[in-house]
């Protein structure tokens, strides 16, 4: 059973998350990728008390790629949580055999173009972007279950055409 | 911990509101509806925004809060709950309450007079549970 969901979403865990995708999917284990949040014992605390029904680990990306298969074959389900596309694409280089990712929070800054309400890119997205779909990991864009995903390439062909 | 009628000068308890979609302004407007005119209580949509830019927003909010006071919130482990949390690290006096409803929001209205924060929000932590209450109908 194990993985049944990688994110890409900016905020981490959030009511979607914990709420949509949690009710849907019934992780046992969710695993925040972020080496930010893995050095900060407050932050740790903080992302495990947000989903008190599943076993939070925050771990590096060198933690995660290293762990990657192994949860694969454990028992009980489990999602993955990353903020960015750059954290996506240093997971999948460090080794972790990901099929896809669910892109379901990318918001607006600076510099970023839109690409749907809750999905924002800029050039440097779009070259990591196009450097997963090159390794053959598939983009899907859904923010919650009972929407419909759509192919990252579809909604922004600039994805696509470097 | 409950001050009673609002006393002439007492230190006004700020309350800042942080909720999904439109939720925050509407529960405002439906407060206002009861109440009447509401001053000093201010709305935040997280829609559109990221975890840092949220918190960000919060920030500006209650910065200069100098006494403390309520980050309302719709539910423990949204985006709301979590970056108020963050926003509110290192401000001691800044209490963030989860699950809030009318009932709660129009008990913070009536008390935040020559109140404190955190015994305002175990006064309406209380108000909330008290309020949610399930009647069946009677037969015919």
């Amino acid at each position: 059973m194990s993985w049944l969901l990688h994110r890409v979403d900016d905020r981490l865990i959030h009511g979607q998350v914990v709420v949509a995708w949690g009710q849907r999917l019934r992780p046992a284990r969710i695993w925040v990728v972020d080496d930010a949040s893995a050095a900060s014992t407050w932050e740790t605390d903080l992302l495990r008390a947000a989903a008190p029904d599943a076993e939070v680990r925050v771990v590096t990306v060198a933690a995660m790629a290293e762990a990657w298969a192994a949860e694969a074959a454990a028992p009980g389900g489990a999602v993955l949580l990353v903020r960015d596309l750059a954290t996506a694409l240093a997971l999948v280089e460090a080794g972790a055999a990901v099929r896809a990712f669910n892109i379901g929070g990318l918001h607006y800054a600076p510099g970023r173009d839109k690409v749907n309400e809750y999905v924002y890119l800029d050039g440097a997205d779009r070259a990591r972007a196009r450097a997963l779909l090159a390794r053959g990991v598939a983009l899907e864009v859904q923010d919650v279950p009972a929407s419909r995903p759509q192919p990252l390439q579809a909604l922004d062909p600039g994805v696509t055409a470097p | 911990m409950n001050a009673g009628a609002p006393s002439r000068g007492a230190e006004r308890v700020p309350a800042l509101l942080v909720m999904h979609a439109d939720l925050a302004a509407a529960l405002l407007r439906a407060a206002a509806a009861v109440y009447g005119p509401i001053e000093g209580v201010e709305t935040l949509s997280n829609s559109g925004h990221s975890r840092e830019t949220l918190e960000d927003a919060i920030v500006d909010r209650v910065g200069h809060w100098t006494h403390g006071g309520l980050v309302l919130t719709d539910f423990w482990g949204g985006s709301c709950h979590t970056c108020g949390i963050r926003a509110a690290r290192g401000r001691g006096e800044v209490v963030v309450v989860t699950g809030v409803n009318l009932p709660m929001l129009l008990d913070y209205l009536h008390n935040r007079d020559g109140a404190e924060a955190a015994g305002l929000a175990e006064r309406l932590l209380r108000k909330g549970q008290d309020s949610v209450r399930v009647q069946r109908g009677q037969p015919a």
